[in-house]
């Protein structure tokens, strides 16, 4: 049992920041800046529950599930801004190595052009192994609704993306 | 892999994600520091309002997700890169004052507090995605003070105005003295004469006022009786700014146009939180007087807030605090919740026990929590303490209830006989 809030909490979000600024980013379709507030919104959240998250099985995954959540409720606040008009490109304020900036612009690009909730399904599926009823859970829908968006999010990518992908990545 | 049918897409676009994700390294090597700082402000600032949203928060590991914070927190952020179209609310006041920096809210802090000299200055201006604040450490000569001012917006006449306004419930929130009124103008007023710390190992005072206009601007105050909210040692008897100064610092109309300079307040339009949907109205407090056991005399009774209620009750062995948080739909986080070692019962309830110390300091305070979720996802959730409250020391071995009686109460079908 943990004796204080704060028990083990230090080494747990320092170990999980990086994963949940990486989920963040591909989430907000390469809003780098987004990305940290969200993350600091998450663990702040994170931290005023240890006590109970820490004895929960998978505080990892619950993290995960808040970042998720906190994003989604953001995109509420601002549907104005849910779809990036697909005439304008995204701001990828942080190229990071060279090798690896085209597959990124590339693929945050078409990223940033789903919807917000479809953002979250592909990087659910994708980026974080969520099984679809996983998914469902965590975006508080039915296994049929992640099942359908999924499809169509991918079917989108396709478009978005053409060949593109085959160029960088192995599968 | 999640992939059901096999489309070589999928493959190469779950491929191509991973290498990309990879890719993001923030520059902010602090981020972990900053959640944590992040999570002890939401603290403070709950621990200032209401015991509702107080309590709501100490139960429920997953309830504050549908809080009324997760809503306003982060709630101004217009920078999202590249999107020309969609312009910050353009229907908001054209009248609205120019934006105002750190700087100038630092200064208006300053100007209005008497003289005296400042150190530590530090403050947000209106354009961030956070509302505007300036903290100062004041001397008056009598000893450095650290004094904090935060200005936000709030839905005129919606439940957190009230509850921003009202004194907490001592249960939660120990303190020495606190009014809570309405001025001429039509504005709410608390003022808490309190402490940084709930169960008091050090003994720094905070004291707060909290307005909030008709308008809907909130302004809050903040002086502590130490050169810094925590860490720092105590440097006075008490902190600089007496119960009327606050008020008056409060109450002046430079935080007004503060809070009319931040730009977009995307609650204005913003129903009620969802917490209450679904969730009984009317008092919880009073349903689980309800369906306590015979023999346990309540001793004291929560106000009537949706969601959240508790009880202090005594069997003639010493106080005992019960707390109850009851949610709607909650199944997002059923499986986190219930792991090993929950229980499903015949009618698809998942039930899930945990004894542990409590953890809001009160010395040899236990707290014992039934957790449960019926299969439409709608949670109740008890915890019972050895204590009248949470932060003051144990006044018995156990709680006054026992796992089973706790769960025979958190399965009751009172809880929802009113949807």
């Amino acid at each position: 049992m943990r004796q204080s809030r704060s028990d083990g909490y230090p080494e747990f979000a320092a170990a999980r920041a990086g994963h949940l600024y990486r989920s963040a980013c591909l989430l907000t379709g390469g809003d780098t800046h987004l990305a940290e507030d969200l993350v600091q919104e998450t663990l702040g959240r994170v931290y005023l529950r240890w006590g109970r998250v820490s004895r929960a099985d998978n505080p990892a995954g619950y993290a995960q599930t808040v970042l998720t959540r906190t994003f989604l409720a953001h995109q509420r606040r601002h549907s104005s801004r849910r779809e990036r008009a697909t005439d304008v490109l995204p701001e990828v304020p942080d190229p990071g190595t060279a090798g690896d900036a085209p597959l990124r612009l590339t693929l945050v690009d078409a990223l940033g052009r789903l919807s917000a909730k479809d953002r979250a399904v592909v990087v659910l599926r994708y980026w974080e192994d969520r099984s679809i009823e996983e998914t469902a859970a965590v975006m508080n829908t039915s296994s049929a609704a992640v099942r359908t968006r999924c499809v169509r999010a991918l079917a989108r990518l396709r478009t978005l993306l053409g060949g593109a992908l085959s160029e960088y990545a192995t599968p | 892999m999640p992939v059901e049918e096999h489309d070589p897409f999928e493959d190469q676009f779950a491929s191509a994600l991973r290498q990309a994700g990879g890719t993001f390294e923030s520059h902010r090597l602090d981020l972990a520091a900053r959640g944590e700082t992040r999570g002890r402000k939401i603290r403070r600032r709950r621990a200032a309002i209401a015991g509702g949203v107080t309590g709501v928060a100490l139960v429920g590991l997953g309830g504050a997700l549908v809080l009324p914070g997760i809503q306003t927190d982060g709630g101004r952020r217009h920078s999202v890169a590249g999107s020309p179209s969609a312009p910050p609310t353009p229907a908001a006041s054209p009248t609205r004052p120019s934006a105002m920096s750190a700087d100038d809210v630092v200064r208006t802090l300053e100007r209005l507090l008497p003289k005296g000299k400042f150190s530590g200055e530090e403050g947000r201006g209106t354009g961030e995605q956070l509302p505007p604040y300036a903290r100062v450490v004041y001397d008056d000569g009598k000893g450095k003070a650290a004094v904090a001012v935060m200005v936000d917006r709030v839905r005129p006449g919606g439940s957190q105005a009230l509850e921003t306004t009202a004194c907490p419930d001592k249960v939660f929130v120990p303190y020495d003295a606190c009014t809570s009124g309405r001025l001429a103008d039509g504005s709410t007023l608390m003022i808490l004469q309190g402490y940084e710390y709930p169960d008091r190992r050090v003994d720094t005072k905070l004291w707060s006022a909290e307005l909030v206009t008709p308008k809907g601007q909130h302004i809050s105050v903040q002086e502590w009786n130490a050169p810094a909210e925590k860490g720092a040692p105590v440097s006075r008897s008490r902190p600089p700014l007496s119960p009327d100064q606050l008020k008056m610092l409060a109450g002046a109309a430079a935080w007004r146009s503060v809070a009319d300079a931040i730009p977009a307040d995307p609650r204005v339009p913003t129903a009620e939180p969802s917490r209450s949907q679904g969730v009984p109205g009317g008092s919880v407090s009073a349903t689980l007087a309800t369906l306590l056991p015979k023999g346990a005399e309540v001793v004291k009774k929560g106000v009537a807030d949706p969601g959240f209620g508790y009880v202090v009750i005594d069997d003639g062995k010493g106080a005992s605090m019960v707390q109850v948080n009851v949610q709607a739909d909650m199944s997002g986080l059923a499986n986190q919740l219930f792991g090993s070692g929950s229980r499903t019962l015949p009618d698809g309830t998942r039930v899930a026990t945990h004894q542990g110390p409590g953890d809001k300091g009160g010395r040899g305070v236990v707290m014992w929590t039934v957790d449960t979720m019926r299969p439409d996802g709608r949670r109740v959730v008890i915890s019972a303490f050895n204590s009248g409250t949470q932060h003051t020391p144990a006044t018995r071995e156990a709680p006054a209830l026992t796992p089973k009686q706790m769960e025979t109460i958190a399965t009751s079908e009172r809880w929802f006989s009113r949807d």
